[in-house]
């Protein structure tokens, strides 16, 4: 199944070098995502999971003091033998992100109509400013946005957090990429508009058959949302598996602690979990994958 | 898709706003200036000395002293006497100037505009040089081209402009006769003034000759000015770049791949501007200021040096009028920065009543 891979991530490492040393975040990841696969990566914060999908991204590698090693294959290229240029050459077309927080990621000072004309000059770079926003026009209607003129013609701080996120992911997928990552989508967003949001991101991906690497802390979202889910615990993968197997089956302590950690609607107060367990250190543990 | 009918109506007309807001700050403005003019009337009435008698000197008769204090009307109580002043004002009639025995309207009107242009080209330096630099030492943050931008800032903010200038002139007009010493133009140079503004006015004469020569004349004293203006713009465009660095939207912008290049000039640059801009404005106006020592050195026929000569000679009219002059060009500086800030910011320009 290789072959059909689009990103392929094996033993990734990643040190933080300053004047005090070399720290090491990264302790060996392994992530493969399929043509077309949804891939959840989670994790509480300062697991590291946001710095993996900005190594795939490709601009954790160009920050200075920033040591990665192992190999991140995009589509069989090896993202370390590409050239700054190269690198740059996939975000944008071939890989592109959704953020957490969807206004504060959209420029301030450029209107979103300016934003989507040059989202798509990444891919063509003659393209009008009158075609890109006839373009834009088209997906912001996909994405549920009604009146797509106005919107193009707003700024960012003139739209609702929900209008942002609609416009977010509209941008990702304009240049029709083959692989999304979305790093926390909407957790800036209350819980009705964040759902709806990661419903209509969901319709367009499986429309669009873009992959996505998905990464929370939010397991709720992710049950519904992925294929396949990675654990992730200061630095490791701690385990891997169908969607399925992991919430009916947790097998590895931190999982199962993850797992707790939702606070239930019915009561019971907010669950207790330890802050750190010798059992969370336990080696990985691997669902085996269901073959169709 | 024409947008949907909705019951509610906004100001969806940028153009509209900017204008009531360039009508607010003209009337507020206005208020000042009053102030201002009310202010240095009364320092000019309550510092000590008879101005009838500094007028005519110290021989004439009392009987020649008290007909004067009658035409100028200091026997009035001072609010009159404050009345006939704004009346005159209002004309445009600032008195006559004892330094000079010429009106001094005629006097400000001649040597203002050479202060402005000086002041302008300055502004212009600090716009155009400060600016980039600092974006520039932002996107190199930590590396040399940012080392050296901020060394050499450094230096131009610790040292005021008349070191500068009087370094310039030994530099660039003694040891290496680069440029000239003084004045404005080639003395063998004819030019019909007609703005006042030798760039404007060899251009208009069509003189590039002496458009060529004017510019000789004014680009060392103008680059002494705004030098720490330069520094102090780029060491603030740096300061709000870095912070604008670490925004979601730059990473965004690198996310989809925009260059760093584009990042620098657009994306992390025009939200950056909007604070630099409104320091730029106050450091312009500042400008003012601090032309009086590099107009001395460089023998620059301006306002400046003109105010000086006229304290100097306890020459109240011209007091007057130049410190009401100064206030004026300082307050339009602020509305004209006022206006670019709410231009560049969309959220200054789309509020209602935006402040």
């Amino acid at each position: 199944m290789p072959a059909d891979r689009i990103l392929e991530v094996c033993d990734l490492r990643l040190a933080f070098r300053n004047w005090a040393g070399t720290t090491e975040v990264l302790h060996g990841i392994d992530l493969a995502i399929a043509k077309g696969e949804r891939v959840a990566l989670v994790g509480e914060s300062g697991s590291g999971k946001s710095v993996t999908s900005r190594i795939v991204l490709g601009t954790m590698q160009d920050v200075p003091g920033v040591q990665v090693a192992g190999k991140v294959r995009f589509d069989g290229t090896d993202l370390a033998e590409m050239t700054f240029k190269e690198r740059r050459r996939l975000r944008g077309r071939e890989i592109s992100m959704i953020f957490q927080d969807p206004t504060m990621a959209l420029n301030p000072v450029f209107r979103i109509g300016a934003l989507f004309h040059e989202v798509q000059k990444r891919r063509d770079p003659t393209i009008r400013r009158d075609a890109a926003c006839a373009r834009a026009a088209e997906i912001l209607r996909e994405v549920a946005i009604e009146d797509a003129e106005r919107v193009l013609d707003s700024y960012a701080f003139q739209l609702s957090g929900g209008m942002n996120q609609r416009v977010m992911i509209g941008m990702a997928l304009i240049n029709r990429p083959r692989l999304l990552l979305a790093d926390e989508p909407g957790t800036a967003l209350d819980v009705t508009v964040q759902s709806q949001t990661l419903e209509l991101m969901r319709h367009m991906v499986a429309q669009y058959g873009t992959s996505l690497l998905f990464v929370s802390h939010n397991l709720g979202t992710v049950r519904e949302f992925a294929d396949r889910i990675y654990v992730m615990y200061r630095g490791n993968i701690v385990e891997r598996g169908p969607t399925a197997a992991i919430f009916n089956n947790p097998r590895h302590p931190y999982t199962r602690a993850l797992l707790a950690a939702i606070p239930r609607l019915t009561g019971g107060g907010i669950p207790e979990i330890a802050e750190r367990s010798e059992a969370f250190l336990e080696p990985m543990f691997i669902h085996p994958e269901v073959t169709e | 898709m024409p947008p949907p009918e909705t019951a509610f109506t906004g100001n969806d007309r940028p153009v509209v706003t900017i204008l009531s807001r360039l009508l607010r700050r003209l009337v507020s403005t206005l208020l000042v200036l009053f102030g201002v003019s009310l202010l240095i009337f009364l320092i000019a009435r309550v510092i000590p000395g008879d101005p009838a008698r500094i007028a005519l000197g110290p021989r004439a008769s009392e009987e020649q002293v008290e007909a004067m204090r009658e035409t100028l009307h200091l026997n009035e109580p001072i609010i009159v006497q404050y009345a006939f002043f704004l009346g005159d004002l209002l004309r445009a009639d600032l008195g006559i100037s004892l330094y000079s025995n010429r009106p001094v309207m005629t006097d400000i009107a001649e040597y203002l505009p050479a202060t402005l242009e000086l002041v302008f080209l300055a502004g212009f330096l600090m716009v155009s040089l400060g600016l980039p630099l600092g974006a520039l030492s932002a996107r190199y943050r930590d590396r040399w081209p940012d080392d050296l931008i901020r060394l050499l800032t450094l230096l131009s903010v610790s040292a005021p402009s008349f070191v500068w200038a009087v370094g310039m002139v030994l530099a660039f007009s003694f040891a290496i006769p680069l440029f000239p010493i003084a004045g404005r133009i080639s003395e063998t140079i004819d030019i019909q003034v007609v703005t006042g503004f030798l760039l404007v006015d060899t251009i208009v004469a069509g003189r590039p000759d002496a458009f060529v020569s004017a510019l000789h004349h004014v680009i060392l004293p103008a680059f002494a000015l705004s030098l720490s203006g330069i520094g102090q713009a780029a060491r603030l465009t740096r300061t709000n770049m870095i912070a604008t660095y670490e925004q979601p939207h730059v990473e965004m912008a690198r996310a989809y791949g925009f260059s760093e290049r584009d990042i620098s000039r657009r994306y992390a640059f025009k939200p950056s501007l909007i604070p630099s801009l409104t320091v730029i404005g106050l450091d312009f106006a500042a400008l003012l200021g601090n032309a009086f020592l590099v107009e001395v050195i460089f023998a620059w026929p301006g306002i400046s040096r003109y105010g000086v000569g006229v304290i100097l000679q306890k020459d109240l009219n011209a007091i007057v009028g130049t410190v009401l002059i100064i206030s004026a060009t300082f307050l339009i500086a602020n509305i004209v920065v006022d206006l670019l800030v709410s231009v560049i910011n969309p959220r200054i320009r789309l509020s209602e009543h935006g402040k």
